[in-house]
């Protein structure tokens, strides 16, 4: 469960940052995550909140704002969404590197981060 | 006397952190990649699910390559170091990284390791991640190149039920071919999902046991 290595690391962070600025107590957290970063959103936000009682994140509210994926072609410069392959066993549609238009190899050129956008706090 | 403390609007305060969480790891990668660059190591690390023959192959591509290159291995596991010495019977340096409760390797544990290996007699690093499709994709090492291991006795949709692994991986090793017509599994069908998610992967079809596709492993991994 590595959603539990990137809690840990928003965490840290967050603590971190309270403590250099003296912070009462976080009120909102908002995170970026990737459609391609695997990182499940409801496991981390169990995560978050079970490592974070009394410490001044305890009862923020999490916001997870999801970046769709991106890719590029480099064999026919198409840019934009990845094609997804819809399968029946998956409780999604899959997003894959093949090229939308031309069937190459694409690159993925947006949503693989994880990142923490900003946060609210009471000072 | 318990306090709420509620603030007003205007004591709150929002500020931009922009800190990417995956950053971190990432610039460690890229230490040890430029680290074993510096000595001409090229690093290969290798996934798949546990009992997907990774620690079978990597002996048997060390058997092949030990003669002409200087090969190194790390092996990931959580507790044990028995994959670990069935690849050190093989007389090369051989690196247990035990994760204990992690279930990826990282690009710092795999830093440390890097230390305990006389880089300058090496050509080749095998990094044998832990036996988990999830967890070590977005986890970089900083390795050359990554290999994702399925054998048949996984099943007909191993592909598609951990497409994320495939993504960013140069080859993946169909293995254990000699059970495939047993399993009643289609290695056609397998690669076929490989390439609907990723057109450009080399995708070779090998048996441990037969010696089959090794040596185009062997090729694959000096060509990449």
């Amino acid at each position: 469960m590595h959603e539990l290595s990137i809690a840990s690391a928003i965490v840290e962070k967050i603590l971190e940052f309270v403590e250099e600025k003296q912070i009462m107590k976080v009120v909102e957290v908002r995170l970026a995550v990737g459609e391609l970063s695997c990182v499940e959103a409801e496991q981390l936000r169990f995560c978050i909140s079970s490592i974070t009682k009394e410490t001044p994140m305890e009862d923020s509210t999490l916001e997870i704002e999801k970046i769709d994926a991106e890719v590029v072609c480099p064999h026919c410069s198409y840019a934009g969404r990845p094609k997804y392959w819809d399968d029946l066993l998956s409780s999604g549609p899959i997003p894959t590197l093949q090229c939308p238009e031309c069937g190459k190899a694409a690159k993925p050129s947006q949503g693989q981060d994880c990142a923490i956008k900003t946060i609210k706090y009471v000072a | 006397m318990i306090e709420t403390l509620e603030a007003a609007p205007d004591e709150i305060y929002d500020i931009e952190l922009e800190h990417s969480l995956l950053e971190a790891n990432a610039k460690l990668a890229r230490d040890n990649r430029a680290l074993l660059d510096g000595h001409g190591v090229k690093a290969v690390d290798f996934m798949g699910a546990i009992g997907s023959g990774k620690t079978t192959l990597i002996t048997r591509l060390v058997e092949k390559l030990r003669g002409g290159f200087g090969v190194a291995v790390f092996n990931g596991d959580a507790t044990t170091s028995d994959d670990a010495d069935d690849i050190a019977e093989q007389g090369v340096p051989v690196v247990q990284i035990a994760t204990v409760n992690g279930c990826h390797l990282d690009a710092n544990l795999v830093g440390k390791a890097l230390r305990k290996i006389p880089l300058e007699d090496l050509d080749l690093l095998f990094i044998e991640n832990i036996g988990n499709l999830i967890c070590p994709a977005e986890f970089p090492l900083g390795s050359k190149a990554r290999v994702v291991v399925v054998s048949v006795t996984e099943g007909p949709y191993m592909v598609r039920k951990h497409p994320h692994m495939f993504l960013g991986a140069a080859v993946v090793v169909i293995n254990k071919i000699d059970l495939a017509e047993a399993m009643d599994v289609s290695v056609e069908r397998l690669a076929d999902d490989v390439h609907k998610l990723k057109p450009d992967i080399r995708v070779i079809p090998t048996s441990c046991k037969t010696g089959a596709g090794l040596d185009e492993v062997v090729a694959a991994l000096l060509a990449v």
